[in-house]
């Protein structure tokens, strides 16, 4: 039997930003493995490179050598109105400060990735996110009327809409009081489950890492220490 | 490491443009609202931009649509045939009065004395019994309005007098009444009504004195109609009720044919005007010039503007990259958000095109003698759209473009902003082309096109050396050592910092204050010329239509009166050009600059010698018995603008004859002198035998009181009451009153574009305080006081007006210097306390400003800032 294709390949990533006296190694060598439907904690110091290995993966960031492979797809030749495509399709971003249009109702909000691929039932499909994170009743609010943790339920729908192979999440519970948190981990967790999305989670919470089938402690650019806790690969 | 072959890219669905379009409308939708203060100065920018370019446009059309719809009125007919010199004969009365009805009137100019001895110069326009063929005249009596017949007023009284109606301002400087006497010429005048409004004033052109309407027979006894005196008869006919141009076409075509040869100056109700034309179209041009200056200075503050919205954007543009959009799609949404507002100003500036003519008219309304029916004209808001949509293209697509290159990465950032940018070969097009459709449309709206081009190739260089200038000092700043002082140092910093208010200030202010000095100097150099500089060396009086029999007895009455006094004299005769090297004057083109010399009849002499005040350029005197062809000196300017060199043919009617002669050279003619010079000096021996009048100009000593002008006046007006005698230091101030109208409408339409320096600059000022806001806070976290703040602001508004005043005086005083020395032919100075007023004004006003944007900052609590940093 062939063995299934990693969802994320990363191969002797490297990656260094500024100029001059200024330029910083942010990651040195980086290759990394994940398959499908798994979910892998980020975590590492301050300045070690974890938002930087997410921003990779999700095309957000060229390296400046090496290979980024996310659904087979090479990233590191892509121009960038097709990255851009390719980003708003397959992979899902959660943010910290959850960034939504504040001009635009949270179906709306939901809906963009979807008008943006041209997908012609766009806001039917963001109202059934809305409903899977519990905020159908809430999708004409605009996000100035919406609390913390639902704002990044609404971001948590709008990233899982398109049905992205891999969903990448930065803090995503930073603003966050614990107890609502907590929530939104869990509803992370459990739509990742739902539909096989490989996760990939920058957080500071050892506690949260533990959550994930692995953890990739990261230093100084390189990776440092990785753990198998759910034993997949 | 598993390869496999990868995911076929995700390719856009069908019918996914429109949807993108729709999210594009929406979210553009949404936006308007919530950016409307940030847009605020874009939209002011644009509407005084556009209104004041729109409000030329709109009352230069009102003014020609008037001129055209009032033109038989303004003309007194249908068309006017004007003979200078001489009646028209018997044939050619005969040829106007078979296409309708004719009216003739005779104008002359006279000096007009009281019982007393008070003596004015006057125009005198004798009328016949059809007068006036369209419009009404309208006259007051003693009591109020007159309602008598004109041919009544004007006829004989029981002493013989024949009846007067005169301007009412003779009776102020006469001290007359309606029903006193008055002396014109040789005959005596009862004044029997006074003119409130004249239909057919402005065809005559500007006057030298007060008008004075007769009867034809009237004027034959002032004496002044003699063989050669500076005399017009004007035969006006009237075409049947409703003809159209294709029937005064013809009848033009066959008067043509029947007296090819008359030699007349013919206007239509189409040209009834051609120098108030004129006037208007250059009064316009140069308003059109100003509105242009301001639409480009309110450039800066749009592209500040959409700079400041496309910073904020950073979060919205690098979210939607991250979702999926395409660089075409961010730009493209920032683009129509840019326009919508970019429209109201639009819509704004329409509106104030058609608000201020109508301001103006009511201001000044009744110096024309018609109404100006101001409206709206599709094609004139159509270009009112293209300008303002093209100014925002050419200022507003660089920091568009740049906000595209906002990556999705800067969303995990602490302090997300635009990356530094250099742009793309497909973006300097992009560029380009948005340029080029501004010049188009300014070249193509424009009067005079040569103008237009030339003033966008300078404010260009303006822009581009102010920009260059502002780069320099940015860099200065940078590469100065630290100075110890912190308030320095602060200011020093504020100078070269990214996001510093050095770019928009030198440009702005730099930009509108160049166009205040230049055009207070140029108002300042005509009215020293006229008010200062002139009265010193013109003559004291002109001396018009002396009679060639009495010029030795007048010479001689002249020395007896002032002996001192220098006398200059020359034979003039009226002739009309009629071809300039065999190319008839109405088929010239290219010489609008001096097209003044072909429109009507003007003064011509005959010398042997060359006249005192000019110089020969080109070419040569003719000998003292020179008998041979026709030779003629020509004024070097003059000849320049009509393209024509030693030894060009140029053919002139005098008194119904055809002379043609060959150009013998060219003369530098300072005119500025206001001694008697014309354009056209003959060699002696063209005019053998033809009747002339003489025209001399006395020149006072220094010690010469304005009574002893007056005893002279009165003096002349008893032994030579047929002579005319203009006061020069009444015609200069005749001219000072217009010159200062003029200068009213200079210094009103440079404050328009100094309104825009201020509103970019207080729009640059805007965009930066939150920038200041947060430095502030965090300065006096760390101990600074409002006092140290207070200084390196000062010092930093300080230097960048400084800068900009430098600029703008030194390339003020350079532009203004080429339209007085250059264009004007004038000498230039450059006075040094308005031109240091102006700069302490502007100084003063940059520093104002900017503390008073960056006031209230000082007095901000710091807490609530660091809470939300």
């Amino acid at each position: 039997m062939t063995p299934k294709a990693p969802a994320i390949a990363m191969q002797n990533v490297d990656l260094s930003l500024g100029s001059g006296a200024a330029r910083v190694h942010i990651l040195r060598g980086v290759t990394l493995e994940v398959a499908e439907g798994v979910a892998v904690g980020l975590v590492g110091p301050s300045g070690s490179g974890k938002s930087t290995l997410l921003m990779v993966a999700a095309g957000l960031e060229r390296p400046n050598s090496g290979s980024v492979q996310v659904a087979g797809q090479e990233l590191t030749g892509l121009p960038e109105d097709a990255l851009a495509r390719f980003r708003g399709q397959r992979i899902g971003i959660v943010f910290q400060a959850f960034h939504l249009i504040p001009t635009l109702t949270a179906e709306e909000n939901v809906a963009i990735p979807l008008e943006l691929a041209g997908v012609p039932d766009a806001f039917l499909r963001a109202r059934a996110e809305l409903e899977a994170v519990g905020l159908g009743a809430r999708r004409n609010h605009y996000p100035g009327q919406l609390s913390g943790g639902e704002q990044q339920r609404v971001a948590i729908a709008r990233a899982l809409a398109p049905r992205p192979t891999i969903l990448v999440a930065d803090e995503p519970t930073g603003n966050l009081d614990e107890a609502t948190g907590r929530d939104i981990i869990n509803l992370l967790f459990a739509l990742k489950r739902e539909r096989g999305t490989t996760l990939l989670l920058v957080t500071h919470d050892m506690g949260l890492a533990a959550l994930c089938d692995r953890v990739i402690r990261l230093k100084a650019g390189r990776i440092e220490e990785e753990t198998a806790l759910r034993g997949v690969a | 490491m598993m390869h496999m072959s990868p995911a076929a890219l995700p390719s856009p669905q069908q019918g996914g443009s429109i949807r993108r379009l729709a999210l594009m409308l929406r979210l553009v939708w949404r936006e308007v609202p919530q950016s409307f203060g940030a847009f605020s100065i874009l939209i002011a920018c644009i509407a005084l931009g556009v209104g004041a370019i729109m409000a030329v446009i709109t009352l230069s059309r009102a003014l020609e649509d008037g001129l055209i719809r009032e033109g038989r009125v303004i003309l007194g007919a249908d068309a006017a045939f004007t003979l200078v010199q001489r009646e028209a004969s018997a044939e050619e009365k005969a040829a106007l009065m078979r296409q309708g009805q004719v009216s003739q009137l005779i104008q002359a100019r006279g000096m007009a004395r009281s019982l007393g001895d008070d003596a004015v110069l006057v125009e005198i326009k004798a009328v016949d019994a059809a007068y006036p063929v369209a419009g009404s005249l309208v006259m007051a009596g003693e009591t109020g309005p007159e309602t008598r017949p004109l041919a009544t007023l004007l006829a004989q009284d029981a002493q013989g007098r024949h009846g007067i109606v005169v301007d009412p301002i003779l009776l102020g400087r006469l001290n007359i009444r309606i029903g006193d006497a008055l002396r014109i010429g040789d005959g005596v005048y009862a004044v029997t009504a006074t003119l409130t409004s004249e239909p057919d004033k402005l065809s005559g052109g500007l006057g030298f004195g007060p008008r004075v309407l007769m009867s034809a027979a009237g004027i034959s006894t002032t004496g002044l109609l003699q063989p050669g005196s500076l005399t017009r008869f004007t035969y006006r006919l009237a075409l049947q009720p409703g003809a159209d141009e294709a029937t005064l076409e013809r009848a033009l075509a066959e008067i043509a044919k029947a007296v090819p040869d008359a030699g007349w100056q013919i206007g239509t109700r189409l040209r009834a005007s051609p120098n108030l034309q004129r006037q208007i179209a250059q009064f316009t041009q140069f308003l059109a010039l100003v509105g242009l200056t301001a639409l480009l200075v309110g450039g800066v503050g749009i592209a500040n503007a959409v700079q400041a919205f496309a910073d904020k954007q950073v979060l919205r543009i690098a979210t939607l990259k991250s979702l999926g959009a395409s660089r075409r799609f961010v730009f493209a949404s920032s683009l129509l958000q840019v326009c919508a507002f970019a429209l109201i100003g639009i819509s704004i500036g329409l509106g104030l095109g058609l608000l201020l003519p109508r301001l103006a008219v009511g201001f000044a309304g009744d110096l024309l003698p018609f109404a100006l029916d101001i409206r709206f004209h599709a094609q004139e808001a159509l270009v009112g759209l293209l300008y303002g949509l093209s100014t925002t293209l050419t200022f507003a697509l660089w920091p568009l473009l740049r906000a595209r290159s906002i990556e999705a990465s800067s969303l995990f950032r602490d302090d997300p902003a635009a990356p530094a940018w250099r742009g793309k070969l497909p973006d300097y097009a992009l560029m380009a082309l948005a340029i080029l459709a501004f010049v188009l449309v300014v070249l193509l709206s424009a009067s005079n096109q040569r103008i237009a081009g030339y003033y966008l190739l300078a404010a260009s260089l303006a822009l581009l050396t102010l920009r260059l200038v502002a780069s320099g000092v940015m860099r200065l700043a940078r590469a100065v050592p630290h100075p110890k002082m912190p308030v320095l140092r602060l200011a020093l910093a504020n100078l070269h910092r990214p996001g510093s208010l050095t770019p928009s200030v030198v440009l702005s202010l730099g930009l509108g204050l160049t166009l205040l000095v230049a055009l207070s100097l140029i108002d300042l150099n005509l009215t020293r010329q006229f008010r200062a500089a002139l009265p010193g060396i013109a003559p004291s009086f002109f001396f018009i239509d002396i009679p060639a029999r009495e010029m030795d007895r007048f010479e001689a009455f002249l020395k007896e009166q002032s002996p001192a006094a220098t006398i200059e004299r020359v034979p003039q005769l009226r002739g009309r050009i009629l071809s300039v090297k065999g190319v008839p004057a109405s088929d010239l083109k290219g010489v609008e600059r001096v097209s003044w010399v072909l429109d009507g009849d003007r003064g011509i002499t005959y010398a042997q010698t060359p006249p005192e005040g000019s110089s020969i350029a080109s070419g040569a005197w003719w000998g003292a018995e020179y008998r041979g062809k026709p030779l003629v000196s020509f004024a070097k300017d003059v000849a320049e603008g009509l393209g024509l060199k030693v030894g060009d043919e140029i053919s002139v009617n005098v008194l119904g004859r055809i002379i043609t002669a060959e150009i013998a050279n060219l003369r530098e003619v300072r005119w500025q002198r206001l001694g008697i010079n014309f354009v056209m000096v003959f060699s002696p021996n063209t005019f053998a035998g033809a009747p002339f009048t003489y025209l001399a100009t006395m020149a006072l000593p220094a010690s010469a009181t304005p009574e002893m002008e007056l005893k002279l006046a009165q003096a002349l007006g008893k032994a030579f009451p047929a002579i005319s005698a203009v006061r020069v230091k009444d015609a200069l101030n005749a001219v000072d009153a217009i010159v200062s109208q003029l200068s009213l409408a200079i210094r009103v339409s440079s404050g328009i574009a100094l309104l825009a320096s201020i509103l970019v600059l207080g729009a640059a000022l805007a965009a930066s305080a939150r920038a200041r806001q947060r430095e502030a806070v965090i300065l006096k976290t760390l101990g600074a006081t409002r006092a140290t703040l207070l200084k390196s602001m000062l010092v930093e508004y300080a230097a960048l007006g400084g800068i900009a005043v430098v600029f703008g005086l030194v390339c003020g005083a350079a532009g203004a210097k080429l339209v007085v020395s250059g264009l004007m032919n004038l000498d230039f100075t450059w006075p040094l306390l308005p031109s240091l007023s102006i700069a302490i004004l502007a100084f003063i006003t940059t520093i104002i400003l900017g503390l008073s944007g960056t006031w209230h900052i000082l007095g901000q609590k710091p807490a609530p800032y660091l809470r939300h940093a």
